[in-house]
């Protein structure tokens, strides 16, 4: 029988419960998406590692003999390696007028399980009929329609060379596929192309001999890759090693990593605000419905009914709507992992990054839910389930009357009217309902800001990086380092108005026992290309002699303006030079340091050198396209980037995906503030029907009945929205802090003043679209039974 | 001229043959029978009945809570039987008083802002001291609802009902929820606020001895007028007993 009323109970409030069971459900959603989307991305990157037999290390060398790499092999954990061959080149197609980046990496003549081993896509492996035979990254050939049995014309070490495709490839390598200077994937401008070992030997000159060693560390050694490292870079220390990189450091897996373990960090935090808030607004309605059905529980008390038959009948009225709220959420939370997993596959390249069916993940999803609804329950109804049979059969004793802090100001008081009088009164009496109506508006408030000031922080990220600190509109960087004729000759290129160089001088930053490998970037006295800028926008002056560190890493060196820091360059002669540290200054790229060029080429005891060439175009079309063909057909260059390109496709993928997530974002929060302000304003509604019908016979039309309601919801929900300001922006001071150890960027806190309009605009809209619900129920209801004057 | 030629030309409002008939699913409850009634401007009168005899839906009627089925009602020669939810509410702002049986004041007010509620509303409004002094309650405006005794709070309901000045005052039970001492010196009040506004008030009760201290008396039975009655020395409060 009490099942009965049970459903009974649930018919009548279907609405409200509907609510919280929607607020629930977001939550859940967001569980089971970001968790599945988690699992999806971790199971994929650990099955395709396996599969390739993803590398533990890289090191790059000048040049090694194989016959020596035996020292290699016999370091305690390095447990097998692979030597290759991997230069950079320019590939040229008819149909692109700007030159194309290519990386060339080697491969063993024949398939035995190599390490970071290719999947094909098309076609098959080395075949053997060719030498000049390549496998070409997949997403490459495919945006340029490459295919099986075509040929592909490639720059190799000064030398047109035409290349036989017999296949395309994805590589756990390449999961995520960056070009030089690229932070998205670019396959329209960047690509893979593995060619034979054998090939690649007589092309590079490089007999008997490789640039690259990859490797797989022993088990016990793979979580601690660095000092077996350092063994690696002693014994190849004759041959020039440039890098050494252990897997957690290799650029495609940072930016897959990184992203999975964000995903694991929100997984918990976003779904959690939603819940709290369900269980406060759960724990309203379930306040209400005890003292309501206060005399029934007594009545059923004295007919025999234990209190845990009594507590479990509202129990079970939580529960309901925790399953309902679940099951919803579980099957939004799956779809949106899907189509999450739909916007990873275009930027991450798995042989098979599928979306899978976790029912563990889904489990605990409705696990969580019912446990917050019975929370929510449990502590609005224990207040009415501890009274004995004879009390709680009793009326309910009216509440305390008495005046409101607010009441002590007596002029400001008086200045109010009637109905903002009761309004104040109403809020700030019912403090559990108001509280949680403002926890909830916070909440919400306070995710719309932070999704606000994150785009801001892209946008401005972009600006700042793209306008105000490059400004070129096309860098070449040269193979290798060169002298003034260099950028003489590319001032004169077609199209050209200025030409700028840079010395871009890789190197490890030595400062006593503190090292980080980086480069210094050589700049002109008078640069304009290039314009470094601290984090409010002010251009740092580039002084004569000393270098100009970035903040970042100037805390890894402990090093202050002043000090005198060694430079041990990577390339070139690898003479260890002493600089000053002129100066020290924030910016929002992690770890950058600044030099006059001339200062640094007289530190690398070189008159002038140049690694590349910043232009400024004069806008001709035709020039453009002459200046791309000249370049194309340049053997010295090693790569070139048209900053509008860049812009534009950082602007089309990165910012138009943010759209989608405001528009989730906009949405989530609007179920928050929506199921609240109507989850309070119908109990609200209900208690007080006796005091709406007596306004209406009073003469109150319903729309004036309504305001009074609206009130109060306003009341409420611009307070919580202002407190959920400081909260966005706390949330993303948060966010920012924790890329405090991200060596790429440090993320910018934007506030202005349309993130906080734009926030108070929708939860005030959101106010007043709950409002028209409870303002439809005030013409809808029977007055006359509220004013107990019916027959 | 007669009693009924006065009040002929003294109506204030009109009801003709007024029926009201109640859906209840499937079940059609007719709980007013052509019901014909004048009330003059300034008159003082009880409708007396039994529970279910319709007294309370005819107040629903005559206050603009609620419509008739068929007949009609006229106020001050308009009709109100058809009249719009707007058209209603403005009849029941400028023109009507309600006293309720359990008073129904807003418990997060106090008695001069239940007071002022009415009154703000109203086009000829009374002062709002003013008429909590004439109903005894000078010293007792700041008070809420739950600080003031079952008959203060009905003493509240009187002066909200009088603030907005209303051309007719109806009074639902007024002494139904007040012990017997009580709702006499509340009876009291309003006999004298009659006396003092003009106001035409009408008792709604099914307390025989209640309807002693009005001059008229309407007597309903299953819905309809089963007599009507006039008192030719309407008892004082104090007097009556029940």
């Amino acid at each position: 029988m009490l099942d009965r009323k049970l459903l009974r109970d649930l018919r009548r409030s279907a609405g409200l419960l509907a609510a919280i069971a929607s607020i629930i459900a977001v939550g859940i959603t967001c569980y089971v998406a970001l968790t599945s989307s988690y699992r999806n991305l971790s199971e994929a990157k650990a099955r395709y590692y396996r599969k390739c037999r993803m590398a533990d290390f890289w090191i790059d060398v000048k040049k090694v003999p194989l016959a020596e790499l035996s020292a290699v092999s016999s370091i305690p954990g390095v447990a097998e390696i692979q030597p290759r061959i991997q230069f950079s080149a320019t590939v040229d197609l008819e149909e692109n007028q700007e030159p194309i980046t290519a990386m060339v990496i080697s491969l063993p003549e024949s398939r035995d399980t190599p390490l970071n081993d290719i999947v094909l896509r098309q076609g098959d492996y080395f075949t053997g009929r060719r030498a000049e035979e390549v496998i070409v990254s997949d997403s490459f050939a495919r945006k340029h329609n490459l295919y099986p049995g075509q040929w592909v014309h490639v720059l190799l070490n000064n030398r047109r060379q035409r290349l036989f495709i017999v296949g395309t490839a994805i590589s756990s390598e390449f999961v995520y596929m960056l070009g030089p200077g690229a932070i998205l994937p670019d396959p329209e401008h960047f690509g893979v192309f593995y060619v034979r070992q054998r090939f690649a030997e007589e092309v590079f000159d490089f007999h008997g001999a490789a640039n690259q060693i990859v490797g797989r560390l022993a088990p016990e050694v793979r979580d601690q890759p660095d000092p077996v490292l350092e063994q690696a870079e002693i014994v190849l220390e004759p041959y020039g090693v440039f890098h050494a990189t252990p897997q957690r450091l290799q650029m495609s897996n940072q930016f897959l990593s990184s992203e999975i373990e964000g995903l694991g960090n929100i997984a918990l935090i976003v779904p959690t605000v939603f819940l709290v808030v369900a269980a406060l607004v759960l724990n309203v309605l379930m306040t209400r419905l005890a003292r309501r059905q206060r005399t029934t529980i007594g009545t059923l008390k004295a007919l025999g009914f234990t209190n845990w038959q009594v507590g479990s009948h509202f129990l079970k009225q939580g529960m309901s709507v925790g399953i309902i709220g679940g099951v919803a959420g579980c099957a939004l939370g799956y779809l949106s992992s899907v189509g999450m997993t739909l916007v990873y596959q275009r930027f991450f390249e798995f042989p098979n990054l599928a979306s899978g069916f976790y029912w563990q993940t889904h489990a605990s999803g409705i696990a969580i839910s019912i446990l917050c609804s019975l929370a929510g329950s449990y502590l609005g109804a224990r207040s009415v389930l501890r009274l004995g049979a004879a009390e709680a059969m009793r009326p309910e004793p009216p509440r305390r009357g008495g005046a409101i802090w607010l009441e002590r100001f007596k002029r400001l008081w008086g200045m109010l009217s009637a109905p903002w009088r009761l309004a104040l009164r109403t809020v700030i009496r019912h403090k559990l309902r108001s509280s949680a109506g403002m926890f909830a508006a916070a909440m919400g408030a306070g995710l719309l800001c932070t999704g606000f000031l994150m785009r801001q922080g892209q946008v401005f990220l972009i600006d700042f990086q793209f306008y105000k600190v490059a400004r070129s509109d096309v860098d070449i960087v040269f193979h290798d380092e060169l002298g003034r004729d260099a950028l003489d000759e590319a001032a004169r290129l077609p199209g050209v108005d200025w030409a700028e160089p840079q010395f871009g001088l890789a190197c490890t930053f030595v400062n006593g026992p503190y090292r980080r490998k980086g480069g210094v970037t050589g700049l002109a006295p008078d640069a304009r290309l290039t314009i470094p800028r601290d984090t409010k926008g002010r251009p740092i002056p580039m002084p004569a002699s000393g270098l100009v560190l970035s903040r970042r890493l100037a805390d890894i060196l402990h090093a202050e303006p002043g000090d005198t820091i060694t430079l041990e360059p990577i390339v070139g002669e690898r003479r260890p030079a002493q600089a000053t540290v002129a100066q020290v200054a924030d910016s929002y790229l992690g770890v950058t340091a600044y030099a006059d060029i001339h200062y640094l080429s007289r530190l690398m005891n070189e008159e002038f050198v140049t690694t590349g060439v910043q232009l400024a175009l004069d806008g001709d079309p035709k020039h453009q396209a002459q200046l791309y063909r000249q370049l194309r057909d340049t053997p010295a260059v090693a790569s070139v980037t048209a900053r509008h390109d860049l812009i534009e496709q950082i602007t089309d993928t990165l910012l138009k995906h943010q759209f989608i997530f405001i528009g989730l974002l906009i949405t989530f929060s609007g179920v928050v503030f929506f199921g609240s302000i109507v989850n309070s304003s119908m109990v609200n509604l209900a208690e007080r029907q006796r005091e709406v019908a007596t306004f209406l016979a009073l003469g109150y039309d319903k729309w004036r009945i309504g305001n009074m309601f609206l009130r109060e919801s306003l009341l409420i929900n611009v307070t919580g929205a202002l407190l959920g300001l400081p909260v966005g922006y706390g949330l993303m001071v948060v966010t920012a802090w924790s890329y405090r150890e991200n060596d790429l960027i440090r993320f910018p806190v934007v506030p202005s003043a349309w993130i906080y309009l734009a926030t108070l605009a929708l939860a005030l809209a959101f106010t007043f679209m709950a409002h028209a619900v409870v303002q439809w129920n005030i013409h809808r209801m029977n007055y006359l039974e509220a004013l107990n004057v019916k027959e | 001229m007669s009693d009924n030629d006065g009040r002929q030309d003294n109506v204030l409002l009109r009801l003709e043959h007024v029926c009201r008939t109640f859906q209840m699913g499937d079940v059609s409850v007719e709980v007013l029978k052509d019901v014909s009634i004048d009330i003059a401007k300034g008159e003082f009168l009880s409708m007396v009945g039994p529970s279910g005899s319709g007294k309370t839906t005819l107040l629903n009627l005559i206050g603009g809570l609620d419509r008739p089925t068929s007949g009609t009602i006229s106020y001050k020669g308009r009709e109100l039987s058809n009249a719009s939810p707007a058209e209603l509410t403005r009849y029941r702002r400028d023109e009507v008083g309600f006293v309720f049986q359990f008073y129904n004041l807003v418990p997060n007010l106090t008695a001069r802002e239940n007071v002022m509620v009415a009154a703000e509303i109203s086009s000829k409004p009374l002062d709002v001291d003013r008429v909590l002094g004439m109903v005894g309650l000078a010293d007792r405006v700041d008070h809420f609802p739950s600080q003031l005794s079952g008959g203060e709070q009905q003493r509240v309901a009187v002066a909200r009902a009088i603030a907005k000045n209303p051309e007719l005052l109806l009074c639902d039970e007024l002494t139904g929820a007040l012990d017997f001492e009580t709702g006499k010196r509340v009876l009291r009040l309003l006999v004298d606020l009659q006396a003092e506004l003009g106001t035409s008030v009408v008792i709604i009760t099914h307390n025989h001895a209640l309807a002693q201290v009005t001059r008229r008396v309407i007597h309903l039975r299953s819905g309809r007028i089963s007599e009507e009655s006039i008192n030719d020395s309407p008892m004082a409060p104090e007097e009556i007993v029940w």
